[in-house]
């Protein structure tokens, strides 16, 4: 449709035309053909997601099939130990990574923006950089089928025997490299959401109004970004003993297994409730529209879900039981982990509440609903039984366990998924999806379901371990595997119904029109399927059910509500940003065209993992290098900072605010909350060793005092460089904030050099303990390299005029950056110097 | 003495928490009854609340959130906290008071037994022997990777980790055999890492100590060619046996080893048959192990060694 608004036709202050004579449909048009690839909108790449996580959950099923069908009876010869192991390594794997987290995800990308009243999410390019990432490392985990060196080490990598000793094949590298890559996908994804949700929401919805799945997924965004970092520093870690030699899980040179353990169940245990939360967040969102009232406690489970998040980093030694770990551990990490069953209770009691709001329809969203209700529950209680310690050591690592998980995730997780892939599908496709084949899909799925599951905590009890690709005959086990083997067939027809549903909807299902379900969100404000755009005007909230309780949003076509940034000033895709609290508009952020850039710097990414798995170091290399060159061109674009627009609503504001508040500058705290994780992951590796392998801490050489002390005045003159710069480029200083940036530059060299000259005496190879004080000092040195070369960059768009005099955000943001690496320097140099002054050798 | 004939292979319940043998496995056993009871009594509860809610619109209520989301479950987590914590004080305490320990080291895929470490310190491999009522120090040791020792009738598992040292004490209630597994992913042939734990009465565990102290039989006829063999063949370059070879560590001790009621670690029958076989295709009944298959004996020697170490009890 043709843009009306004359004010945008009009150029103001000079700023660049995106991609003039087009309309504000053709802005938005997604790219056709091959380069339908380069769409970095946030339908694309949502969709992009959901489907890829799709058909590994269908790959990870069919490896479940082949696990019980080698179980179906005792003594089986079906699949040889080799390869059991690897299938269910694989299954794990698969539904854990590169499943359950990627899928709730993609419908996270997919519906954010959608709900929160945004044109895409805020930073389009991260998203697909993202899914580029996922893919490549799921492409190179899954290739490892066809060099017959499937990983076989189960999906939590226990070393010693993922080492080089007792695996000495290339399946723990497989794992470990396509995993990180695809844990990066994970993150950047995360931070994005956080910028997306805090920075992009409709006019007038506060924190307070967002509908309850943008809280979800915030604190399921934020548990991501804090809770994967320790599993990416163990496969590092991991990954450089494997290839270099460094000794950080060795016993024999003071490393210790259990070090692994902690820092896998770290991620390992919030991981379960990153994915039930966005999960569970869909059933608080889909309870509603069928109950016809608004959640019941709304307040209550945004507390909670916050709790839980709090929560949930505090248990993750339950799997670990029968460690050895002293008595007071035990006690309180099984007070702490039945803990967590109070805010569960409370959303299970809210979502209860909310049902008997009103008359409920029973659609086949609903019977997922309660299905999950049924089956979640069940799976909360049995996991508060296993937090009891002397119940756990006999159920820890038996067919209990199984059982309790499965009921976990895919009562807590794939019900609810399913029931929002019928609830959802019209906004992907503009089709409904079968009710009465809907109907089967559920009772298939949930007879199959429980009749696998609900006897294995039987067979658990009756003493069958985990992981066994066989079992004698006539212990208690046989007719068991039997029945549950049986009903996993049943289970996997569902889901095989289900597909077949998907694909007959998408050319024959009733066409949906508009808000089919009559539900309360914005995402379903258009006609269905929605436009690229989502909303030609951004509508004002004023409630969290906006299409309940907002007449001017239904009373008429949906083209004509009112709004903000009704067509495209300067023909360029932008959408509204906001106060991240209070939802007021603070700011009219720019968003980027489709573009190859976040293809190739994923590529790049690929290139450098795969040809470290092949050992040809300079191509990896090679292909690092390329990837930092195309991140380099991605954030070079000039800067519209400045620039100032009406937003069609009586205000004018100014495109990229440079302030705290801008979502450029969230993103850098976001980041910077990753990097503080990662960090914490190896000071706590360090202060383990020390602590639990003192001998070999006696061995260690110290560190240098002198050049630490060095070190630790470098990070400070960071800090304070840091306050000031950012102090200047928000007063506009240009030249003084290029000087800063340069400063900055050379600061975080100049701590980096001194902390390797503080640790040139310590060996790597020697101790464990030498190993992990070498690694944090690397990792230090890289986020140094990095604020080197941000400094450099910024100079160089200072001095080629790339960036308005007057507009320091990217000053601004690297400011930031550097007070959180003088922060992380400075904790380095502080441990290392105490460390230093106390003995050794 | 024990009596291989009545293994726990086939045997129904072998293996099973449920029907407990041992104090920890009894006591675990009193708070799974007691958990699941309960459990299963809060969730017919909570299910008859969604059904109430789905069929009276009564409305929300604010106090179902507060008690049934917090109250509730702090009250029931505060009440089973406190017996959990009573059962594990009294399972893992009392380690000062076992008189007898048994140390046993996981080994890609079969267990070190020494009895009494530090004083006899007598070897022995895949079964472990103890006196029925008196509690046992047991301590737990891996020279590879990480196994979980585990016999559910008696007790609870524990984890047994390279570079550590675990200790947990057991008591069996009854003389019995009781199956048990490695129940931690040590690699290619976990499933089939398994021990019987053999609770005897007090003085007959006596005896059997005495008499494991003792050189291996000596025997004559076609059985000590078999002897002959195992010295040609290398065997002792991993095995023990007592009076015959002693030192090597490499492999399971067979100073006895006709005389435990099941091979492979707890896998198949003892008879001369199966170890026969076993010897010629230990790759092919064991994937992974450590022991080659010594499929180039000759059918006599390998009879013979076969029916020698079937004799050793």
């Amino acid at each position: 449709m043709a843009v009306t608004d004359p004010e945008t036709r009009t150029p103001y202050g000079g700023a660049r035309k995106g991609e003039p004579g087009k309309t504000f449909d053709e802005i938005w048009q997604q790219p056709r053909g091959l380069r339908y690839w380069s769409a970095v909108s946030h339908q694309a790449v949502g969709k992009r997601f959901i489907v890829t996580g799709f058909c590994f959950f269908l790959i990870a099923g069919v490896l479940a099939l082949l696990v019980r069908t080698q179980l179906i009876v005792p003594g089986n010869t079906f699949l040889d130990s080799e390869t059991y192991n690897q299938v269910f390594t694989m299954h794990g794997t698969l539904m854990m990574f590169l499943f359950a987290i990627p899928i709730l995800g993609g419908f996270a990308v997919y519906l954010i923006p959608m709900m929160l009243g945004a044109r895409d999410l805020i930073f389009p390019r991260l998203g697909a950089f993202g899914y580029w990432c996922y893919l490549f490392g799921g492409i190179i985990l899954m290739s490892s089928f066809l060099f017959d060196a499937a990983p076989d080490g189960g999906w939590f990598m226990y070393t010693p025997l993922s080492s080089n000793e007792y695996s000495p094949g290339a399946g723990p590298d497989f794992w470990l490299i396509g995993i990180t890559f695809a844990e990066i996908a994970s993150v950047a994804t995360a931070v994005e959401l956080i910028a997306a949700i805090l920075c992009a929401r409709a006019p007038g919805m506060s924190l307070t109004k967002m509908p309850i799945f943008a809280w979800y997924i915030l604190i399921f965004a934020f548990m991501i970004a804090v809770g994967f970092p320790p599993l990416i520093i163990g496969s590092i870690l991991l990954e450089a003993q494997r290839l270099l030699g460094l000794p950080f899980y060795d016993a024999a040179l003071g490393g210790d297994p259990l070090l692994w353990q902690h820092l896998f169940w770290l991620f390992g245990h919030p991981e379960v409730y990153i994915i039930f939360l966005p999960a569970a967040g869909m059933v608080a969102t889909m309870l509603p529209t069928f109950v016809g009232k608004p959640l019941f406690g709304y307040g209550f489970v945004v507390a909670a879900v916050i709790s839980m998040g709090f929560i949930s980093f505090g248990l993750w030694a339950h799997h670990m039981f029968a460690t050895g770990l002293p008595i007071l551990s035990l006690t309180l990490f099984s007070a702490a982990s039945t803990m967590v069953a109070v805010p569960t209770g409370v959303q299970i009691f809210s979502f209860i509440a909310t049902l008997a709001e009103a008359r409920p329809r029973l659609t086949v969203p609903m019977h997922f609903i309660l299905g999950f209700l049924f089956i979640f529950v069940l799976g909360g209680l049995t996991g508060v039984m296993l937090a009891s310690v002397p119940f756990n050591l006999q159920a820890h690592d038996s067919y209990f366990v199984v059982a309790h998980l499965h009921y976990v995730l895919i009562g807590g997780m794939v019900f609810p998924l399913f029931g929002a892939f019928y609830y959802w599908a019209p906004l992907f496709t503009g089709r409904m999806m079968s009710e009465v084949l809907g109907r089967w899909v559920f009772w298939l799925m949930f007879t199959g379901f429980n009749l696998t599951f609900l006897l294995m905590h039987l067979t658990g009890m009756r003493g069958m371990p985990r992981r066994i690709a066989t079992y004698p005959e006539g212990i208690g086990w046989d007719r068991l595997n039997l029945l549950s083997t049986l009903g996993s067939y049943i289970l996997a027809a569902g889901v095989l119904l289900f597909v077949v549903d998907f694909i007959r909807h998408r050319r024959v299902g009733p066409h949906a029109g508009r808000n089919p379900w009559g539900a309360a969100t914005l995402e379903w404000l258009y006609p269905l399927p929605n436009p690229n755009f989502n909303f030609h005007a951004i509508p004002a909230v004023r409630s969290r059910e906006p299409l309940w309780d907002q007449p001017e949003l239904t009373d008429r076509r949906a083209e004509r509500i009112d709004g903000v940034l009704r067509g495209t000033a300067d023909s360029r895709r932008e959408t509204i940003s906001c106060d991240p609290i209070t939802g007021e508009p603070i700011q009219i952020a720019r968003l980027p065209h489709p573009t190859w850039t976040p293809f190739f710097a994923a590529l790049g990414l690929a290139v450098a993992f795969g040809a470290l798995l092949a050992s040809f170091y300079w191509i990896s290399l090679a292909g690092l290098c390329f990837s930092v060159l195309v991140f380099l061109l991605w954030a070079w674009e000039p800067s519209d900072a400045g620039v100032l627009r009406p937003d069609g609503m009586g205000r004018t504001l100014p495109v990229d605010l440079a302030d705290r508040r801008s979502h450029t500058h969230v993103v850098v705290v976001g980041l910077l909350l990753v990097l503080f994780a990662l960090h914490a992951s190896l000071i706590f590796g360090g202060l383990y060793l020390w602590n639990v392998v003192p001998d070999f801490a006696e061995l260690t050489v110290r560190p240098l005092g002198l050049p630490l002390i060095l070190a630790a005045g470098a990070a400070l003159a960071m800090a304070v460089a840091g306050t000031v710069a950012r102090r200047w480029a928000l007063s506009e200083r240009i030249g003084a904030s290029g000087a800063m940036s340069g400063l900055t530059a050379l600061l975080a060299a100049g701590t980096t050099a001194a902390l390797g000259w503080a640790i040139l005496p310590v060996s790597p190879f020697d101790t464990a303990l030498g190993a992990v004080i070498w690694a944090t000092v690397t990792f230090v040195a890289v986020l140094s390299a990095a604020a080197v070369l941000w400094g450099l960059f910024n100079l160089a768009r200072d001095l080629t005029g790339a960036t308005r005099p007057g507009q320091a955000r990217h000053a601004f943001n690297l400011a930031t950056y550097a007070k959180g690496l003088a922060a992380m320097a400075l904790a380095t140099a502080g441990l290392l110097l105490a460390f230093a002054l106390t003995g050794g050798a | 003495m024990t009596d291989r004939a009545d293994s726990t292979l086939g045997v129904f319940g072998a293996q099973s928490s449920l029907l407990p043998a041992g104090e920890g496995a009894a006591a675990a056993l009193g708070l799974t009854n007691a958990m699941t009871l309960g459990g299963a009594a809060i969730f017919v509860i909570v299910m008859a609340f969604v059904w109430l809610a789905w069929r009276r619109q009564t409305g929300g209520r604010t106090w179902w959130i507060l008690g049934g989301g917090v109250v509730f479950p702090l009250v029931v987590l505060a009440l089973l906290f406190v017996a959990s914590t009573g059962v594990l004080r009294a399972v893992a305490g009392g380690r000062e008071d076992a008189a007898l320990t048994i140390e046993v080291t996981g080994h890609q895929f079969w267990w070190d037994v020494v009895y009494d470490p530090g004083g006899l310190a007598i070897r022995d491999a895949n079964e472990v022997v103890m006196p029925v009522g008196v509690p046992v120090r047991i301590v737990l040791k891996s020279e590879d990777v990480i196994h979980s020792f585990w016999v559910p009738k008696v007790a609870g598992k524990m984890d047994m980790i390279p570079g550590r040292v675990n200790e947990t004490v057991m008591t069996a209630t009854e003389a019995g055999r009781f199956r048990g597994q490695c129940a931690e992913f040590c690699g290619l042939s976990h499933p089939l890492m398994a021990f019987e734990m053999v609770a005897v009465p007090p003085d007959h565990f006596r005896a059997f100590l005495e008499d494991l102290q003792g050189d291996a039989a000596d025997v004559a006829g076609p059985a000590a060619r078999g002897r002959e063999v195992f010295l040609e063949a290398g065997c002792a370059a991993c095995h023990a046996v007592r009076g015959v070879a002693e030192g090597a560590r490499l492999g399971p001790d067979l100073t006895r080893v006709g005389g435990r009621a099941a091979l492979g670690a707890g896998m198949w029958p003892m008879n001369e048959g199966s170890l026969a076989g076993w010897i010629a295709d230990v790759q092919d009944m064991k994937p992974g192990a450590n022991m080659p298959s010594y499929a180039h004996l000759s059918g006599p020697d390998l009879r013979a060694l076969a029916q020698w170490l079937g004799s050793l009890r």
